[in-house]
């Protein structure tokens, strides 16, 4: 869930055509036409990344008259379904995955198993990744790969793809690290709690 | 008697503050407010080259001193070198010993090596223009002859290959032949790092794309999180292009000296235990505290105004020993925030809440651009003026702060009410103050009573353990 209570405007005379804001919004909501950036408000979730990366600052972030609320209801979803995709994302269905707009993991679930494909649409249905724009484009990914989908890249920079998780580490690198402060099973095991923690939840209801 | 408090810096004009003029008072300017320098609570604490009545002058000299021992034979008169550089060593000591090492590398590369392709490559963290706004401030763009600019981790990325699998980094860090890693030894984010390889940290951070910054927050763990950068400098890209080092040597009492060093891991090893042991006896004895009110008052995101060298996000967690490896989860850090469920409970009972000696946080002065709303959750806390909350409100990283927070018109508004609901005359103000630390006269009286013991403690007990935790000797 998030509020936007924000949007891009772009001054025109300002705007040199680059299409770097087009490249690095996390809705793609931005196309550049006629040499000029157009924003697509309807798809914009008021993040401000065009504004922080415009070369020439030609956009500037306003005040929305009248802000709306993005979120997907969790509600008409079979839970169990929500907590299977979490957990096997290896995630609990209640953390939050993205610190911002505090958006929980059972809602990006629930978006994946209503249709979403693509962390843009997940953005622009719950929020997701709307505030920083760094941090949560991995557990994104996590429970889309846990659906059995592989989204398509957008043409821009606003994901380039899976990274490894601390379970993908080889033995073999663990031991050559181990002595050097990772704790690397050891964390393993924590996350792995945290995780099982929601089968025990679901099974206490 | 008791000294007066230490000027605080003034606040900074940024499109993630409010206007400078906008702060009318700061909190080091009330009569109960007092000072402790950190030589006078520990005697052990090192001798500084900056602050100094010379100035700059030595850390130049510090800066030539270290690169004269460094081999650069590798860079060529052709050749291009970026310099990285990282927003955080901007906001210590008023952000110039930093601009000065970065002017001193540039210099002696050019002198040494022949070339004049020298760029300046500053990695932020979320906010994009903040290290834009410094080469402004510091005429970098002119020192480095209009080669400087701001990266940020939405950038055009690189794909690198590691040990682990494919992580990436930003393309503009890594198009020259060299790199040159410029950053500071200052412990700063101990939740996140864990004092484990913190001199390679901005190769997983303030270098990197979002998929790697989301990797060490997410994917990697508590503890292992750092091994994301770990694994970004052991890839053959990185190793081909890595020149040398150069760190501006921090202390909580502020600049100890440069170092700079070929071998990244020489470094990190001497760092680590410096660290440990600069910072281990502070933070611990900032642990002590039982009850207090908390003054932000710096011009940086909540997390990291800092007092005596401990940003506030470790005082947060510091009913805990963010150094020991046995504690998987800190009271606060991003793993930790992520694993409250929707009734505020901790999804698993090793969970420890906050730093239950914050009574009261005053946030007098304090910048967006990094999502705080767990600290005001979980921490009452009082806003001074409404501007600053239509800061927050504004800001997409913490469009829920103020949900959390209440306002007050003034500082003398907000202390009233701080010292009648926390009721307590205890005051840590985390300002920034230069080789010391602005606290009420009761605190400074607990602390100084308490230094002793806990420096103590630390030698005895606790440097032993978390040198051994690292598998780093302290020789």
């Amino acid at each position: 869930m998030k509020v936007i209570s924000l949007k891009p405007v772009v001054d025109q005379a300002k705007c040199i055509g680059c299409g770097i804001c087009a490249k690095v919004c996390p809705a793609v909501a931005i196309t550049v036409t006629a040499k000029k950036a157009v924003i697509a408000e309807e798809h914009c979730r008021g993040c401000g990344g065009c504004n922080q990366r415009c070369p020439v600052e030609a956009i500037a972030m306003v005040r929305m008259e009248k802000p709306y609320q993005v979120a997907v209801a969790i509600d008409d979803v079979d839970y169990q379904a929500i907590t299977r995709l979490c957990v096997a994302a290896k995630l609990h269905p209640e953390q939050i995955i993205c610190y911002c707009t505090t958006t929980r993991a059972e809602e990006v679930a629930a978006a994946i198993l209503k249709g979403a494909r693509s962390p843009e649409e997940l953005s622009r249905q719950t929020g997701i990744r709307m505030g920083c724009k760094v941090e949560c484009i991995q557990p994104v990914l996590r429970l889309l790969q846990a659906a059995g989908i592989t989204p398509e890249r957008p043409p821009g920079y606003q994901w380039y793809g899976l990274t490894p998780t601390v379970w993908d580490i080889p033995e073999a690198v663990k031991a050559k690290y181990n002595s050097r402060g990772f704790y690397f099973d050891e964390d393993i095991k924590l996350l792995e709690q945290v995780v099982h923690a929601s089968v025990k939840k679901e099974e206490g209801k | 008697m008791r000294r007066k408090p230490i000027t605080p810096m003034d606040p900074r004009a940024s499109q993630y503050g409010i206007a400078p003029e906008r702060v009318t008072k700061r909190m080091a300017a009330y009569p109960e407010m007092t000072s402790l320098l950190i030589k006078d609570l520990f005697a052990d604490t090192p001798a500084v080259i900056y602050p100094h009545e010379e100035g700059l002058t030595t850390v130049r000299k510090a800066a030539e001193a270290a690169l004269s021992r460094v081999d650069m034979s590798m860079i060529k008169p052709r050749d291009s070198v970026n310099v990285l550089a990282s927003h955080h060593g901007f906001t210590l000591l008023g952000g110039e010993p930093y601009a000065e090492l970065l002017r001193v590398v540039r210099d002696v590369i050019a002198e040494r090596t022949g070339t004049d392709n020298i760029r300046l490559r500053a990695g932020v963290g979320l906010r994009f223009r903040e290290t834009e706004e410094y080469i402004k401030r510091y005429r970098l763009d002119e020192h480095f002859k209009g080669k400087a600019r701001g990266v940020a981790p939405i950038d055009e990325g690189v794909a690198i290959q590691t040990e682990i699998g494919t992580l990436y980094g930003i393309k503009a860090v890594y198009d020259a032949d060299w790199i040159v890693h410029v950053h500071n030894s200052d412990v700063r984010e101990v939740h996140f790092h864990r004092q484990v390889d913190r001199a390679v940290k901005p190769f997983g951070m303030s270098y990197a794309r979002i998929e790697t910054r989301s990797t060490y927050h997410w994917n990697m763990g508590p503890r292992g999180a750092n091994f994301t950068a770990r694994s970004i400098f052991e890839s053959e890209f990185v190793k081909s292009k890595f020149a040398f080092a150069a760190f501006l040597n921090m202390s909580p009492s502020g600049v100890v000296g440069v170092t700079a060093e070929n071998d990244l891991y020489v470094l990190n090893d001497q760092l680590t235990v410096e660290g440990l042991t600069y910072y281990g006896k502070i933070m611990t004895l900032l642990g002590e505290i039982d009850e207090c009110i908390v003054g932000l008052d710096f011009p940086c995101p909540v997390p990291y105004v800092f007092a005596a060298g401990v940003i506030y996000a470790n005082f947060v967690g510091a009913n805990d020993d963010l150094f020991d490896l046995d504690k998987g989860l800190p009271p606060y850090t991003w793993y930790t925030e992520a694993f409250y469920d929707k009734s505020g409970k901790p999804l698993i009972d090793s969970i420890m809440p906050v730093n239950p000696a914050i009574k009261m946080v005053v946030h007098n002065y304090a910048w967006g651009g990094y999502p705080s709303a767990f600290f005001s959750e979980h921490i009452p806390t009082i806003v001074v003026g409404q501007q600053q909350a239509e800061l927050f409100n504004q800001d997409p990283q913490n469009l829920s702060y103020m949900q959390y927070a209440v306002v007050a018109n003034g500082l003398d508004e907000a202390m009233h009410f701080a010292y009648h609901a926390a009721k307590t005359d205890k005051v840590i103000i985390f300002d920034g103050a230069m080789g010391g630390i602005n606290v009420s006269h009761s605190l400074a009286d607990m602390l100084q009573a308490k230094a002793p013991a806990v420096a103590k403690r630390v030698d005895r007990e606790l440097m032993p353990k978390w040198l051994k935790q690292r598998g780093v000797s302290p020789t």
